[in-house]
């Protein structure tokens, strides 16, 4: 475990140490200020009752608007959107590069003297989440400054949402970031993983699409892919989001086992 | 409890056997060499030794453990063949990690970095990132982590392939300092070097143990012994040098290993301690007029390898 904590701590570290991890802090840092600035800023107008009907109901349909007009601080819910359609892109870029590289270049020998294949597995891993932790939470920071800006009084209700928001994000992100943990187990670079990625991603969709049409009583098919969720996880507010809770973290389960057994059998 | 015990392992890629049916078993003590052409399975060898590769079939323990046993952690180190640091992070950064991973606290691990690359003479790398290192200098990075902690088994895949003189003269008494506290396991084409270094070598052919020949015992066996002569002039056919030498008395036999090299067998037992052969070596070499560049009490490495007659 200790190994575990370690491998994942310098995970984050790497965040800020390195040209690669500076340069995506900064394109998430500037994408992020163009949401602020010309999507969360502008949710109490977008999201008010009055406004209905404008842009926004093109986009989603009107069980969610209706869910997300009951929200009590409009940017958290504009940023709810936002994120669980935005971080799995950011998550899938992020963190193909977990064995990968080091595998290449024969570190992960070095540290495979020192330490299990497993601690170095779910040591980066759980690193990769920490640094998705991170950015969430100074998205959400930048938030909650401008719902500050706009009305003091809704401090509380909006770092309550902030919470839901967190933990509902970090689970919806568990399953692309263990698809990217198995996918960087089987790969020699970032690139290579990610198109692993697209590709499983590809052949799944187009099987899981022909399973529920030819048997159309399998709904866990509907389950498969990491994200699938999302959907209903609008229609849902509050704790009531954890409802879904168990779909990421059995997705999760199955692709770390996935990548744990390509981890554990393939040759350095 | 031999420090490595191989049973029969065997590691195919695909259709390539890269290693057929090796069976040896290797005690602590002195250096061991592992040589062999390209392709004769050294790495494969060495990967499986550091639970990089798993065998096809048949059966590693280190010390009692398999490859990968937690317990082996920290007790054997490496210095894998191309193996790098991360280019993004500086040397110190990673030695700290290395070291932290083998259990040691936070100010413990620093004093460790320290220490080994005070030991390989890099000090001064430690707030440098691996990129900006000469080859030489990664290499002794490498070193620097295999020496970390106390292992008291240190391979080293290729440890001087690609080096300068100088560096691999550091990096040869960098391991003749540390030989005292574990037993190295080196593998190398440079024979001169292996030599120099070790006790006993293991030699690897197409996959297949050749043999485990001891340096120190196959100089000189109890009826044989060996001169080398290094000839200087090579204009002269080298059949004609053959003769002189076997003309001399107690030479059983003369070998020519090209382009200048001629291995004299003599029979120790019936020349006696005081056999004088050098003397007459010297003296026919002389009397021809045939200048030769050295004259080597006993035989080299490669000689006793690829050339020899036992």
């Amino acid at each position: 475990m200790r190994s575990v904590a370690l491998i994942a701590w310098y995970e984050l570290h790497h965040l800020f140490l390195t040209k690669r991890g500076l340069l995506s802090l900064s394109a998430f840092g500037l994408v992020w200020f163009l949401i602020l600035r010309y999507v969360i800023y502008s949710a109490p107008q977008v999201l008010s009752i009055t406004q209905m009907g404008s842009s926004i109901t093109g986009f989603l349909n009107s069980s969610i608007i209706n869910n997300l007009v009951t929200w009590q601080v409009p940017e958290m819910a504009m940023f709810w959107v936002v994120m669980l359609y935005l971080l799995p892109i950011f998550c899938v870029i992020l963190t193909a590069d977990q064995t990968a590289s080091d595998r290449a270049r024969g570190t992960l020998r070095v540290l495979h003297l020192r330490t299990s294949r497993d601690a170095i597995y779910f040591g980066r891993f759980i690193g990769q989440l920490l640094v998705l932790f991170f950015l969430i939470i100074i998205a959400l920071a930048s938030t909650l400054a401008l719902v500050m800006m706009r009305d003091a009084s809704q401090l509380f209700p909006a770092l309550h949402l902030s919470v839901i928001v967190l933990v509902n994000l970090m689970l919806v992100l568990l399953p692309y970031t263990a698809l990217m943990a198995w996918v960087s187990s089987m790969a020699r670079s970032a690139r290579q993983a990610t198109t692993y990625a697209v590709i499983i991603w590809i052949v799944c969709s187009i099987l899981t699409g022909w399973l529920s049409r030819q048997f159309p009583e399998l709904w866990i098919l509907d389950m498969v892919l990491p994200g699938s969720q999302v959907s209903s996880l609008l229609t849902l507010s509050g704790w009531n989001t954890l409802s879904l809770a168990l779909i990421p973290i059995v997705q999760t389960a199955i692709l770390l086992f996935f990548g744990r057994m390509i981890m554990q059998r393939s040759d350095w | 409890m031999s420090l490595i015990q191989c049973n029969n392992i065997t590691k195919r890629y695909g259709s390539t056997l890269a290693l057929d049916d090796v069976s040896l078993s290797l005690e602590a003590g002195a250096p061991i060499a592992l040589i062999g052409p390209n392709g004769a399975g050294k790495t494969t060898l060495f990967s499986l030794l550091c639970g990089f590769l798993r065998a096809t079939s048949g059966d590693v323990k280190i010390m009692g453990y398999a490859p990968s046993d937690t317990k082996l952690h920290g007790r054997l180190a490496a210095l894998p063949q191309d193996a790098n640091l991360d280019p993004r992070f500086t040397v110190g950064h990673q030695l700290v990690l290395l070291a932290r991973l083998q259990g040691l606290s936070s100010s413990a691990a620093n004093k460790e970095a320290r220490r080994v690359l005070d030991k390989v003479g890099l000090p001064e790398v430690i707030a440098t990132k691996p990129e900006a290192l000469s080859h030489g200098m990664r290499k002794r990075v490498m070193l620097a982590q295999a020496l970390m902690g106390s292992p008291e088994l240190i391979l080293l895949d290729e440890p001087t392939a690609g080096l300068d003189p100088p560096n691999v003269k550091v990096m040869r008494s960098l391991i003749a300092e540390a030989a005292s506290n574990a037993t190295f396991i080196i593998s190398s084409h440079n024979l001169d070097e292996l030599e120099k270094v070790c006790q006993s070598v293991v030699h690897l052919e197409k996959g297949k143990l050749k043999g485990i020949v001891d340096i120190a015992q196959s100089r000189s066996t109890d009826h044989n012994g060996y001169y080398t002569v290094v000839m200087a002039d090579t204009s002269i056919e080298a059949h004609i040098i053959i003769a002189s030498l076997k003309s001399l008395a107690s030479v059983s036999n003369v070998t020519f290993n090209t382009p200048n090299r001629f291995v004299v067998e003599y029979d120790a037992k019936q020349a006696g301690l005081d056999t004088g052969l050098d003397i007459g070596i010297i003296k026919l070499l002389s009397d021809k007029g045939w200048t030769y560049r050295q004259l080597v009490n006993g035989r080299t490495l490669e000689d006793q390898l690829y050339f020899g007659s036992d």
